[in-house]
């Protein structure tokens, strides 16, 4: 299944790109998508722990299992305001 | 989905915002009071000058979860309309980043309320700040959001008629 992967604020600057798509096995949760992003880019593993996820724009835990078609965020700590 | 309430104005904008005319508009004849937060651009951070800022959002997300926070203060203060209006881009020092206006009956609802939003939108909108300084840029630490632990239960869980 393909999923929308969506970078923001400093994610965004380590990736270089602010969305990919990502090929993914059926039943597969945010978990193993993060991990699956990570596996090519260490740096970003190191920011998980500060991470939160959205799923279709909703906060969703990180055991959430994904749909094909999902749009998935990693949110770094908001600064809005 | 919540349905918006028709006169509340929920935005991001790249432009200054106007704020005087969104603390007008949301003024009715059966309001007693407006409350109104004005966020703006600070010239110092962590003892440093910064220069400039720059906000980005996850923009369909946090439209979303200022919508959210908009139905929030109907269904639990005696609000009238909600303006809540964030700024994206560059901004300057002492321009407004956001700006919330709130009409109430009664003032102590319209402040309770405006406190409520700004705390809320700070903690849980995904909009993101970089600072400039003369000598760098740094995101800043920003809070983590709420959110659930563990997904919810799927469909194994007896259907609720």
């Amino acid at each position: 299944m393909l999923v929308k992967v969506l970078y923001f604020g400093r994610l965004k600057e380590l990736c270089g790109f602010s969305e990919e798509s990502v090929e993914l096995r059926n039943g597969s949760r945010i978990e193993d998508l993060f991990a699956h992003c990570a596996s090519s880019r260490p740096e970003l593993g190191k920011f998980r722990p500060s991470l939160v996820a959205a799923r279709n724009r909703e906060f969703a835990a990180w055991d959430t299992a994904l749909c094909s078609g999902d749009e998935v965020g990693f949110l770094p700590p908001v600064s809005g305001g | 989905m919540i349905a918006p309430h028709s006169q509340d104005r929920i935005e991001l904008t790249h432009e200054i915002i106007p704020n005087a005319a969104i603390a007008h508009e949301v003024r009715a004849d059966e309001d007693g009071a407006v409350a109104t937060f004005d966020g703006c651009v600070r010239n110092h951070s962590h003892g440093r000058s910064t220069i400039y800022l720059e906000y980005e959002a996850y923009e369909s997300m946090a439209l979303s979860k200022m919508q959210e926070i908009a139905e929030h203060l109907h269904g639990n203060f005696a609000v009238n309309r909600v303006a809540i209006v964030h700024r994206l881009g560059r901004l300057e020092i002492g321009e407004t980043s956001v700006f919330i206006a709130v009409s109430a009956a009664h003032r102590a609802a319209a402040f309770d309320a405006c406190r409520y939003a700004i705390d809320n939108l700070k903690k849980t909108v995904p909009i993101w700040k970089k600072e400039f300084f003369a000598d760098g840029a740094v995101w800043a630490d920003g809070e983590i959001p709420p959110a659930p632990a563990a997904a919810e239960t799927p469909a194994s869980e007896p259907a609720s008629n």
